[in-house]
């Protein structure tokens, strides 16, 4: 399994060095890349799937010249399941980059642009594989570091740029409160290994513990971009080419989610008290509502992606925080069902998120923009990208016979078992996180109703989209390859749980594959099959079999089946894409619900005709919602260490000299201090 | 053995002395281009010393190390300094923010602040090269005074020269040299600071009409 490894090592290697030694031809460059990086993906996809079925964890290590550095590698099954994770779909991304970056060739070198995506996905793998405290550290920074140079690969246009800042500076400070949670680790074991993590010789005392949880917590939690420390997240992903975008979202801020599991279940050993957990769901469930209401009013479709990742990842944690309450209390089982449902919407996150990525970039990609408002009528022009679009929203929104269903339905039982919890606070809680995650999902269909429908349905809204056309074979097999596996997953549970009860079962000390999976695993069922049960396959039969009963009953019942062309009836006008329901019109009555979330300015001026001020001459018409945690968490905070840095520039008198004079009688000052 | 350590020891004594000397003589020199020389006359003495160290201790990593700097400090950095220099249109330090007197005084104060400060380090020391620690110190505070004294960027970077020279005496005597990679290193950085302050001098000439480093609080906000 090492040689895995090294091949994989090899591929990514080859895809780093080999585009930068061939100056002056970017398709040549932009292929070798895509394709040393389909050889790494493929060669991860094997690994983790190979990882996820050994009974024992593999490890190997190389030893460096740093001390307290190791180049230890571990593969357990935690580990293996994201290397799958990340190399499916870096590897669709891969495939779909060969189309993609064609038209990036005369806008970015597209040999440091290859070199780095590889790059990244390589930090990625190793980031789930490193068994040292340092060499994780090595590759996170790493991996942030990469995904920075990706993210301004449009360097020229200064919202890039600003998007890139924003990012690296948050990306840092969550680093920082990863390092101090390692730094109090090291203090109790003096060492770096992660096996010395989860035996320490004697156990962190709880002071420690706590503050261990809560540095983890806003250190992962920055980078998974949980609310309130989600707000680089829709400036950063945006700006990057897409197939890097469908990386960052859909694999990247999940080795957070990795890094809390990690964490709390494989060094604390699921020894934790129970508010731990509802901090984690709490955020969660925030991160879920108020993530897809922010999407839903933004018309940039891959900001509106982007903010639908915070609400993914809140859902995840909703079932990790569920997970950790049932820890806490002693129900295993529900505990590995919490953990089980948590992963299983981490891997169909990354697939229908990517997807919907890869969709955005090739409506990019035909038509020039990311505004809504300027698609329209693509499904006739783009039907591929259409139908995998629609195969990605409804995955997304969760409805059934597509993976987004399947596990977010795991998360619900999970939440409404929380009747077998001893303390009534949280009987009270969990249902009401269901309740909120229920009105995520209807959100989110919403929007997604919203970014379909005025994406793909009626008539072109601009030039860009009449003139749009299908984008070319490999963009369109890269989303076709995550569009089926999104459909396999919903479809197949009684395939993934087991492989996910392997990961589960060595965390939450239990295995629960054989009750989750009833009736020979024809259905699902929470642990317990009389509470509900679920069958996706029959579902999905159900589902085929109506759509053609359906088609059935219209051809014996509707009479003879005639194509007829013509204007839709507009009342003597004629019909303009002008007239058409818009994005901004389709989430109003939303707007006006939870205004008091949205806190919206809408400006109209018109400027009438100076005759008659029935007739005007021209409207202006703008809308902003309170970015509430800009405004009121992170401006303060901005201010403040202006105004310090401002206090600091008294000694700043900006003489050389002077400065001189600081470092040398400092340095008299510490060597008398010395003798 | 024990005659030819004695005497060995008294050499680097010597030497470092020797060293420490060419700090004042620098000090109290005013005119550019003589300062770069007396530069090149410590450095080359810094040859000796670490020539002697590596013949004492047998070392054959410092004879590199002392090779090095021979090449370095001895022959490019003064020939690049020079060139600067003949650039500038003044080659006399005239204002300084200290004048020679109070500035070698001030000196002869580090030279025995770095004294009292090793006096508790040396008996602990087996080296033959121990005494000069307390020197390497003193040299270094000299060169760290001389650029806060010193006006003009070309003495500023001398000054930084002597630093560094001092370092590199601390280095040899402390623990006979750093590891060859390590040294290999410092030289290269040395090499590389002093050509970029060479161009950065030429470019403060170019944009003040003159190298005063004072010059550049204009630039603050």
């Amino acid at each position: 399994m090492l040689n895995l490894l090294w091949l994989l090592l090899g591929g990514y290697g080859v895809g780093i060095l080999l585009p930068l030694c061939l100056p002056g031809r970017p398709g040549l460059q932009q292929l070798t890349s895509n394709v040393a990086a389909i050889v790494g993906t493929s060669t991860g996809v094997i690994l983790g799937l190979l990882g996820l079925t050994s009974s024992e964890p593999v490890t190997g290590s190389l030893a460096s010249t740093i001390p307290l550095l190791t180049f230890t590698v571990r593969l357990d099954p935690l580990a293996a399941f994201f290397v799958l994770t990340i190399s499916l779909v870096g590897l669709a991304a891969s495939i779909y980059a060969i189309g993609y970056l064609q038209h990036f060739e005369e806008r970015a070198s597209t040999d440091t642009l290859g070199a780095l995506f590889n790059a990244f996905l390589l930090s990625m793998t190793f980031v789930v594989l490193a068994d040292n405290a340092f060499f994780f550290l090595l590759a996170w920074e790493l991996m942030s570091l990469l995904s920075y140079f990706l993210v301004v690969t449009e360097h020229e246009k200064a919202e890039v740029r600003y998007a890139g800042l924003f990012y690296l500076i948050m990306t840092h400070i969550g680093t920082a409160f990863i390092v101090v949670a390692f730094l109090i680790f090291f203090q109790g074991t003096w060492s770096f290994s992660f096996e010395a993590f989860r035996h320490p010789a004697q156990p962190l005392p709880e002071g420690m513990k706590t503050l261990v949880f809560l540095m983890a917590l806003l250190g992962f939690g920055t980078k998974a971009g949980i609310i309130p420390l989600h707000v680089w997240l829709p400036y950063a992903h945006p700006v990057a080419p897409s197939h890097v975008s469908a990386v960052m979202s859909g694999v990247m801020i999940k080795t957070a989610i990795y890094g809390l599991i990690r964490v709390y279940f494989d060094f604390f050993g699921g020894q934790f008290p129970w508010w731990w957990g509802f901090t984690v769901l709490l955020l969660g469930t925030t991160s879920a509502l108020l993530g897809v209401m922010y999407a839903l009013m933004e018309h940039d479709l891959k900001r509106l992606l982007a903010f639908h990742s915070v609400e993914n990842i809140g859902i995840i944690l909703m079932g990790l925080g569920a997970g950790m309450i049932f820890q806490a209390y002693g129900l295993r089982e529900l505990a590995a069902l919490g953990l089980l449902a948590g992963l299983y919407h981490t891997i169909n996150h990354a697939l229908f998120k990517a997807l919907l990525f890869l969709g955005a970039g090739s409506l990019l990609y035909a038509t020039h923009t990311r505004n809504m408002e300027e698609y329209g009528g693509l499904l006739r022009r783009m039907p591929w990208t259409g139908i995998f679009f629609l195969i990605g929203a409804v995955s997304i929104s969760a409805l059934p016979p597509t993976n987004g269903f399947v596990s977010e339905w795991l998360v619900f039982q999970t939440l409404f078992l929380s009747f077998q919890i001893p303390t009534v606070f949280l009987k009270l809680m969990l249902p009401i996180a269901a309740a909120i995650l229920a009105l995520t999902g209807v959100l989110a269909l919403t929007c997604f109703a919203k970014a379909f429908g005025i994406s793909f349905l009626a008539q072109p809204r601009s030039t860009h989209a009449r003139q749009a056309e299908e984008v070319p074979v490999s963009m369109r097999t890269g989303m076709g390859i995550l569009a089926a596996l999104c459909v396999a997953l919903g479809v197949a549970p009684m395939v993934v749980v087991p492989l996910l009860d392997q990961i589960v079962a060595p965390l939450a000390g239990i295995s629960i594959a054989s009750k989750v999976l009833a009736i020979d695993g024809w259905a699902l069922a929470p642990v317990n099959v009389e509470f509900s049960s679920l069958s996706t396959p029959v579902l999905a039969l159900l589902l085929v079999a109506s759509a053609i009963l359906g088609l059935g009953l219209a051809v014996v019942l509707g009479g003879r089946l005639t194509t007829r062309r013509s204007k839709s009836w507009g009342c003597g006008i004629t019909l303009t894409p002008r007239m058409e329901y818009t994005a901004t019109g389709f989430v109003q009555p939303i707007k006006r619900v939870f205004s008091t979330i949205y806190q919206p300015t809408v400006k109209l001026e018109t400027e009438f005709l100076a005759e008659s001020r029935y007739f005007s001459k021209r409207r202006h018409f703008e809308f902003h919602i309170e970015p509430i945690f800009e405004k009121y968490l992170y401006d303060p905070l901005v201010a403040f260490f202006g105004t310090l840095a401002d206090r600091l520039k008294v000694i700043q008198a900006g003489s050389l000299h002077l400065y001189l004079t600081y470092m040398f009688v400092t340095l008299i000052a510490l060597l008398l201090l010395a003798v | 053995m024990q005659g030819l350590s004695s005497v060995g020891s008294q050499l680097v004594d010597l030497c470092s002395a020797l060293l420490l000397l060419t700090c004042f003589a620098i000090v109290a020199q005013r005119r550019l281009s003589a300062c770069v020389d007396l530069f090149a006359l410590q450095s080359s003495f810094l040859v000796v010393t670490a020539a002697l160290v590596a013949y004492l201790t047998g070392n054959p990593h410092i004879y590199i190390a002392a090779g090095l700097t021979g090449i370095i400090k001895v022959l490019i950095i003064p020939r690049v300094l020079k060139k600067v220099i003949d650039h500038l249109n003044v080659k006399r330090e005239l204002v300084m923010h200290v004048n020679v007197p109070t500035g070698l005084l001030i000196c002869g104060g580090l030279v025995m602040l770095a004294f009292f400060i090793a006096q508790p380090i040396l008996p602990l020391g087996s080296l033959l090269t121990r005494d000069s620690l307390a020197i390497a110190l003193a040299i270094v505070l000299i060169g760290l005074f001389t650029m806060i004294a010193r006006q003009k960027a070309v003495s500023q970077l001398v000054g930084f020269l002597v630093l560094e020279n001092g370092l590199f005496l601390g280095a040899t005597a402390a623990t006979y040299g750093m590891p060859l990679v390590v040294e290999l290193g410092v030289f290269f950085d040395v090499l590389i600071a002093t050509l970029i302050a060479g161009i950065y001098t030429n470019r403060l000439q170019d944009a003040f009409d003159s190298v005063d480093t004072d010059r550049l609080t204009v630039l603050k906000e």
